[in-house]
């Protein structure tokens, strides 16, 4: 018979204090009385035991700092790859997080989630779908029988949804700006709040939004963004950046200008960072990634003639090259 | 009618469907060919009733689980790749025991499968590194308390999937 899981977890925990401080013969001897105490315990012990043997990577000569090297970068890409091909986005990546199956740790499914400046955030919901937070942002869940709904109190969110449209009990999916009722069905949809409006781009399915004025209901297919404000729901082209490389980490432009690039990755810092009128309106194209944003800074005097000028390490300003 | 019988109707109805279907994600003939046998396989083996309503949907999971199989060891020998290439060269290991490291790397990585970064890397840091819970608290940032809770979440997560899967 397996151990039951309060003993399994109090033979984890002896090993681990054992293996803490291990010299102690005061607490060797504590452990071995929790050990002869039953054959549960001793079961249990056994089987963690020869797991840790099993799992002992310092056991392979210079294994070390490669092996953390190698299952980290392994796992983070393996992720991508799950998530771009095989199951169309329902297992996440976020380059900073990961989160699945111990999402039975929230309960009830009402739980408020945030984000720092720079920090990202990937939460596998109840049913499946994929919440990705990006940098400063607030959003809390109202899971229930009745609807699966997420709340954005600012910031940037965006949702992948599980593959059943309707859920197990054919309950709605529902994002709540402060300017609209968002409903999605399949696919992945990105919602930002802005200072004045809701920007709603959809990258995979299609979206409703339930507009509480007279707008009423409007459609959002893939590869379309719409504002909406108070007044109703407008159309907008597609911004020149990629609306959810952000959830892998990167900023994606396409001949974006330089003063909206800039805005752009001063979401992800603490501090001033701008740009001289003179440069705003240069173009730029590329793929930059959003862990570093120092670093980031330092590659575009590669292609464009500006220079990045540090007065304090939170007082950043790109001007024209001399 | 045997198990064995319906697995080999599934296999006539739906073998070329699921080749071609391995083949979109794994953008490679040989490899697609290898895992559809593999799912087959897999259903073989299998005591339980075989669910046959939805007899693509069902195929469809067994052959996920494969390719995620197959990626992470893809994935795991690149990432060894590099970081090998980063070791100066008297320190890089001989093919017998960079093949060991890797066969217990993926052992690893399954066990692993599902747990929070956090709760990953910071058993990590004690597996790999040996470090201690306080240095791996203050490596990470984060308390003492913490670590000590991720360190054993995270072997309990391996145990259940070790020994009741």
């Amino acid at each position: 018979m397996n151990p039951s899981p309060r003993v399994v977890k109090q033979a984890i925990h002896w090993m681990l204090r054992v293996r803490e401080n291990g010299a102690s013969p005061q607490l060797q001897a504590q452990c071995e009385q929790w050990r002869s105490a039953s054959h549960e315990h001793e079961l249990a012990w056994q089987r963690v035991h020869s797991l840790q043997q099993e799992m002992n990577l310092r056991a392979v000569p210079g294994a070390g700092v490669v092996a953390l090297q190698t299952l980290e970068n392994s796992q983070q890409r393996l992720h991508r790859r799950q998530a771009m091909k095989l199951l169309g986005g329902v297992v996440m990546l976020g380059s900073a997080a990961w989160v699945s199956k111990d999402i039975g740790l929230l309960d009830p499914w009402t739980s408020d989630f945030a984000t720092a400046t720079g920090e990202r955030r990937s939460i596998r919901l109840p049913d499946g779908s994929l919440l990705d937070l990006n940098t400063h942002t607030a959003a809390d869940l109202a899971f229930d029988s009745r609807q699966r709904l997420v709340r954005l109190k600012h910031g940037e969110l965006m949702l992948t949804c599980a593959e059943h449209p309707l859920g197990p009990a054919g309950r709605p999916l529902l994002v709540q700006s402060r300017d609209a009722l968002l409903e999605g069905f399949d696919g992945r949809f990105v919602v930002r709040q802005e200072r004045d409006c809701t920007r709603v781009t959809v990258s995979q399915g299609k979206v409703a939004i339930h507009h509480p004025g007279p707008a009423g209901l409007q459609w959002v297919a893939a590869g379309e963004a719409f504002l909406v404000n108070a007044q109703g729901a407008t159309p907008v082209a597609q911004q020149n950046m990629d609306p959810g490389a952000w959830a892998d980490g990167l900023i994606v432009t396409r001949n974006m200008r330089l003063g909206d690039f800039i805005d752009e990755v001063a979401r992800y810092r603490h501090g001033y960072l701008s740009c001289s009128d003179d440069i705003a309106n240069l173009r730029l194209s590329g793929v930059f990634r959003l862990e570093d944003t120092d670093k980031l800074l330092h590659l575009l005097p590669q292609t464009l003639p500006v220079h990045v000028s540090y007065r304090t390490r939170w007082w950043v300003r790109l001007e024209r090259q001399a | 009618m045997s198990s064995h019988d319906s697995v080999h109707r599934l296999y006539q109805q739906h073998h070329s469907w699921l080749n071609t279907w391995l083949r979109c994600r794994l953008g490679n003939a040989a490899d697609a060919a290898d895992l559809a046998q593999d799912t087959f396989v897999r259903l073989l083996q299998r005591r339980e009733q075989l669910e046959l309503n939805a007899p693509r949907a069902f195929l469809r999971t067994i052959a996920r689980g494969l390719v995620i199989d197959h990626w992470r060891r893809e994935e795991l020998q690149r990432a060894y790749l590099e970081a090998l290439a980063q070791l100066p060269e008297a320190e890089v290991p001989s093919a017998e025991t960079r093949e060991l490291l890797l066969e217990l790397l993926e052992r690893i990585a399954c066990l692993l499968d599902g747990l929070r970064p956090k709760v990953r890397t910071a058993f990590l840091l004690a597996q790999c590194e040996g470090l201690s819970h306080k240095q791996i608290a203050e490596q990470m940032g984060i308390s003492l308390r913490s670590v000590e809770r991720y360190v054993a979440d995270a072997l309990y997560h391996c145990y259940l999937l070790r020994y009741e899967p």
